[in-house]
């Protein structure tokens, strides 16, 4: 009998931390974006808007790369060479059916998923270092393509290219409801809330699961019953569909693109931004893509050579590849313990 | 058509490619790291060669500056940054030389400029040479000629001594050499400091056959990957024949109008159809 009173006064459940819902999540990415969002709307002057809805579109391909590294441990290097695709071929699709900015941006997403795919191909057959070479190769291949053939501006042809003067180019238009620079950023802060949803979408359904399987050890996954090339491919049709966003934005942003501004060096960017920012959760996305954009925009800002920025980039890596949880998973944990703390204080 | 103009034309531009990828290898073989960093350490040396040179220096002391540099930055990454990391896959250590790739070609960029037409004059461009009937410069046949003599020096250096003996342990397998007592370290930073001197001789040349740019010199060393892959990132041998295959591919592109302007871009699709067809094979790493 006192055996069975000493069993008893045992607690058989121990006291749990305060659980954190999937709605709260997604409560929480609401809130910090549309915050974000809304200062920035609010007090940022035209240099710096712009800059911010470049930074959310770098944010976009950020994310594409954390999908890719987080979930399966492939490292791409081509990731800003997809926005360039995405950007030609949503401008080649303005120019030639003139269709509402959202149909222009999915063709770009849908186009950049397609050729994402295509390129992730090699990854099927070899990953880890290989797939990084093969993807470096393919961005240093998608500058010399586009330097030679340009961006189309609504001249006759596949290309659509004009004359040298340049005097013909037609200008991609913005969204009817949001041409202003104020609307766009906030239009392109909103497609990037529900691009990371859809994200947060796959990583928290069989997707991610299969991935997470995958990542763990292939050969179990295989016996497990998951089709590795379909969902691998599916990653990185999903990355290249974010990618392929961002470009479509971009394009819209200044009307037309400039096929100098994708050399090698952004897709290494991106995925210092992915680093930096953390890839196991979306808030890493967020702010390492932010972080590529706005640290390259303060120092012209500043009067600052711009190639300071490689510099800044190039020890943060260095530094980055020692902490994996990154400034969005630091961010992420001191959220979690706060709100765990002041749970305990409510419920004692 | 005869083709033999553009082949001569592009043995300037395959040495160099043979003498990068061969400085690829020897590094990877030995410590298992891809130098992203190789173009950018070319880069710092032919620089450094060129503002000499502007400053009045004889040429040779430029040279010989250009490349001490390359290679002493080379073996101090090798020496006290690469150990760090010498615990984590080598996807990791590749990327965090894109790191010192980035702190360089911003470094080079800030302090020389971007967008200036430079090239980097060697007296060897005053003296031409009668080659398939083209008249090429003579800079091109000693690029061709060092390049076969470093390869043929680290074969020696491999086959001969006991520090390659090292290296070739290591290439073999790291955790067995080391427990027989082969210094990892040690080995490792002499295989960077081999990596530095191709790196800057490899830069010195292309800055001369090329331009003297700090973004196009750092990216020498996508299509010196590129023949490395086509020597499946193991071979010295395959390496060499992988970078000059590299480089006569973009000469004799030259030849086809159509694509001629995409020319820079054979070496790349070449080592991408090679390796969906024969696929990275039991290369080094390959399956990591």
């Amino acid at each position: 009998m006192n055996e069975a009173v000493k069993t008893e006064a045992i607690p058989l459940v121990l006291p749990t931390k305060a659980e954190i819902t999937p709605a709260m999540r997604a409560a929480a990415i609401v809130v910090v974006v549309g915050i974000v969002s809304g200062v920035i709307a609010m007090t940022a002057s035209g240099y710096w808007l712009s800059n911010f809805t470049q930074a959310y579109c770098m944010t976009l391909g950020v994310l594409g790369c954390a999908l890719l590294y987080g979930q399966l441990g492939l490292v791409s290097l081509c990731q800003w060479a997809l926005v360039g695709v995405g950007g030609w071929i949503s401008l080649r699709v303005y120019h030639s059916f003139h269709p509402p900015f959202l149909v222009t941006m999915l063709a770009g997403g849908a186009g950049a998923s397609v050729i994402g795919m295509i390129w992730g191909l090699p990854a099927l057959r070899m990953r880890g270092l290989y797939l990084a070479l093969v993807t470096l190769m393919l961005a240093g291949a998608f500058q010399t393509l586009v330097i030679v053939t340009s961006f189309p501006v609504g001249g006759p042809g596949f290309l659509g290219q004009v004359g040298a003067s340049g005097n013909d180019r037609i200008m991609m238009a913005r969204p009817l409801l949001a041409s202003s620079d104020t609307g766009y950023f906030l239009f392109v802060a909103g497609v990037t809330l529900v691009c990371i949803f859809l994200v947060e979408a796959h990583r928290r359904s069989k997707p991610g699961r299969a991935w997470a399987l995958i990542r763990k050890h292939e050969h179990m996954a295989v016996a497990a019953g998951v089709k590795i090339v379909f969902y691998k491919a599916w990653a990185f049709a999903l990355s290249g569909f974010l990618a392929g966003i961002a470009g479509a934005l971009l394009a819209g942003l200044f009307g037309q693109l400039d096929a100098s501004a994708f050399p090698p060096t952004n897709s290494i960017v991106i995925f210092i931004g992915t680093l930096l920012g953390g890839y196991e959760v979306w808030l890493g996305a967020f702010l390492g893509g932010i972080l590529t954009r706005f640290i390259p925009a303060l120092l012209i800002d500043l009067n600052v050579n711009t190639n300071v920025g490689f510099m800044i980039f190039g020890v943060a890596l260095l530094f980055a590849l020692r902490d994996p949880l990154g400034l969005g998973g630091q961010l992420t944990i001191l959220a979690e313990r706060l709100y765990q703390k002041l749970q305990a204080q409510r419920a004692s | 058509m005869n083709l033999l103009p553009f082949v001569a034309s592009g043995i300037g531009l395959g040495a160099v490619y043979a003498l990068s990828s061969v400085g690829l290898v020897i590094l990877y073989r030995a410590s298992g790291t891809l130098n992203f960093a190789f173009g950018a350490f070319g880069g710092v040396s032919a620089f450094l060669a060129w503002e000499l040179t502007q400053d009045g220096l004889p040429a040779p002391v430029g040279w010989i500056v250009g490349v001490a540099v390359s290679t002493a930055i080379a073996y101090a990454y090798g020496r006290f940054f690469a150990p760090r990391l010498s615990h984590r896959d080598r996807v990791v250590r590749a990327v965090a030389t894109l790191g010192l790739a980035l702190v360089l070609l911003g470094a080079m960029a800030l302090y020389w400029g971007v967008g200036v037409a430079r090239r980097l004059v060697l007296p060897t461009d005053l003296n031409f040479v009668m080659l398939f009937g083209v008249r090429m410069s003579a800079t091109r046949l000693v690029a061709l000629g060092v390049a076969l003599a470093m390869v043929c020096g680290v074969g020696l250096l491999l086959n001969r001594t006991r520090i390659g003996l090292g290296m070739r342990a290591l290439a073999s397998d790291r955790n067995i050499s080391a427990t027989i007592g082969v210094r990892v370290i040690e080995i490792d930073s002499f295989a960077w400091l081999v990596n530095g001197m191709f790196a800057g001789i490899a830069g010195i040349l292309l800055a001369n056959i090329n331009r003297l740019d700090p973004g196009f010199l750092t990216f020498l060393v996508i299509p010196a990957i590129a023949a490395a892959i086509l020597g499946r990132l193991s071979s010295l041998p395959g390496a060499f024949i992988g970078g000059m295959v590299a480089g006569m591919i973009e000469a004799l592109l030259v030849a086809v109008p159509e694509v001629a302007s995409l020319r820079s871009a054979g070496p790349y699709v070449a080592a991408l159809i090679f390796l969906m067809i024969v696929g990275a094979g039991q290369g080094v790493g390959a399956r990591e």
